[in-house]
């Protein structure tokens, strides 16, 4: 492109332009690791306001059988007390990618993991 | 004039990756908490109306799945099972005929391994309940018994809409294949509303239509044993992915894991397998295949795999070790800090 059709401001717009991309790119985009974010729990079609996975804790939920409780350590979430007879629930273990779900059916209790960006859309088993 | 031209250009060019950015807005993701099964969705692109429509259409087709073919609360699916048993004609309730039509078929290509007809066996075992047995298992001489009755589809004799039972031992029970018959109805009114983006998931076997927007849907497996994901792969314009696992419905009796897939030749759970996923066009053969192959175990699932027509499958042995075609291989990518070991059978 012959320089004289650029000013000297248009080069700076696009030079501007360009060194913004890998952070647009970095932002947007490149969540590699599909990292959960917060975890919204479903109890009976209720929400309940989402609870960040950097929070450590430990909490009991509800549901119309009976408690359930939950642990939320590094990054993950799990059930580790739920009144269901199968316990898949808690067979099921940790759960840290965004877009994963998780539920104790019998306890009408679901999870949702929320990130940025995921990284599946959707999870079989 | 030319100088603005060249301006504009370059100006659309460097903002043309930033509308990337915008396309979470298109995609629309809900749970559906409904008759005792979680319906997870995926839009991609769809309006407001189609996305209330969907979520009708789902609630739908899990009403009709529940009421129609329970296979043990009074049912359409237990009235039949009622005059099967009688052994006099009657004509068969409109709902219920496409599947067994199906499963006719699907019981013949696979050998008899997908067996709909053994729903007396999966009530001895305990399974025909909301809630998992405690166990002991059934006594040996009761599943002989039961065995030696030899119930299959073929024991059915299908006369245009008019149904005969030749064998009284015949129960159906649809459990290893309405889940995915369901889906696939789904997703056919789903496309009739005009959508054309979308993954049904119900209870972690699933069909995608479309994309999510510029690139394919991504699919994570679970591991069947352990946690996490085991491998994601990229789905194609309409494909299913179903797995059956011995971790589905189970109880553990004196150390000894007692599951839900009850093998038809021998009468207790299949041993050897952990899991089996299967990718195909069509829900309710994959979810047939699904079992079939789980069934078949390590050594044999290849043979029921080409006789059913599927391409696609991936095997998780009882020893952690992983079965696959090479068709599979080539789409699978593992998600595990270990590769896992991998044995490769011939083409299907």
């Amino acid at each position: 492109m012959n320089s004289t059709l650029l000013t000297r401001a248009d080069r700076l717009a696009i030079i501007a332009c360009v060194a913004l991309l890998p952070w647009l790119y970095a932002s947007f985009w490149n969540n590699a690791t599909g990292t959960g974010e917060e975890v919204h729990i479903v109890v009976g079609g209720r929400e309940l306001p989402p609870i960040s996975l950097t929070e450590e804790q430990t909490l009991t939920v509800q549901g119309s059988l009976g408690p359930s409780i939950l642990e939320i350590a590094d990054n993950r979430v799990r059930f580790i007390s739920s009144p269901c007879q199968g316990k898949q629930c808690i067979y099921s273990g940790w759960h840290s990618h965004a877009g994963e779900f998780v539920a104790c059916l019998p306890n009408r209790i679901a999870l949702q993991i929320t990130g940025r960006e995921s990284r599946f859309d959707t999870f079989n088993y | 004039m030319r100088l603005q031209q060249n301006r504009i250009l370059l100006l659309v060019i460097l903002l043309l990756p930033l509308g990337g950015c915008s396309r979470q807005e298109q995609l629309h993701h809900a749970q559906l908490f409904s008759f005792g099964t979680l319906v997870d969705v995926s839009l991609w692109g769809a309006s407001p109306s189609q996305i209330e429509h969907a979520e009708q259409v789902i609630h739908e087709e899990l009403r009709t799945m529940h009421h129609v073919w329970h296979a043990w609360q009074p049912s359409p699916l237990t009235d039949i099972n009622r005059k099967l048993q009688e052994g006099t004609e009657f004509t068969c309730p409109p709902e219920l005929l496409p599947l067994i039509v199906q499963a006719k078929d699907l019981y013949r290509r696979s050998g008899g391994l997908f067996n709909p007809a053994i729903g007396r066996l999966v009530a001895l075992w305990g399974f025909h309940g909301d809630s998992p047995p405690q166990g002991p298992p059934p006594r040996p001489e009761a599943i002989r018994k039961l065995l030696a009755s030899k119930p299959g589809m073929d024991d059915i004799t299908l006369h245009g809409s008019r149904l005969l039972g030749t064998n009284s031992a015949v129960q159906l029970d649809f459990g290893a294949f309405a889940k995915g018959y369901a889906v696939d109805r789904i997703i056919d009114k789903l496309m009739r509303l005009g959508i054309k983006n979308v993954i049904v998931n119900a209870g972690g076997d699933l069909r995608a239509i479309g994309h999510h927007g510029e690139r394919p849907w991504r699919i994570g497996i679970r591991n069947p044993r352990g946690q996490g994901v085991l491998a994601s792969i990229e789905l194609g314009e309409d494909e299913s992915v179903f797995t059956s696992g011995d971790y589905e419905r189970f109880y553990d009796y004196k150390g000894t894991r007692y599951h839900h897939i009850i093998d038809p030749r021998t009468g207790y759970p299949a041993r050897g397998v952990t899991s089996v996923t299967v990718i195909h066009d069509n829900a309710a053969e994959a979810d047939a295949a699904a079992t079939a192959l789980f069934v078949a175990g390590p050594e044999k699932w290849p043979t029921v795999a080409r006789q059913l027509g599927i391409k696609y499958v991936m095997l998780v042995d009882d020893k952690g070790k992983i079965h696959m075609n090479p068709a599979m291989a080539e789409r699978i990518r593992f998600e595990t800090a270990d590769r896992p070991e991998v044995v490769l059978s011939e083409r299907l």
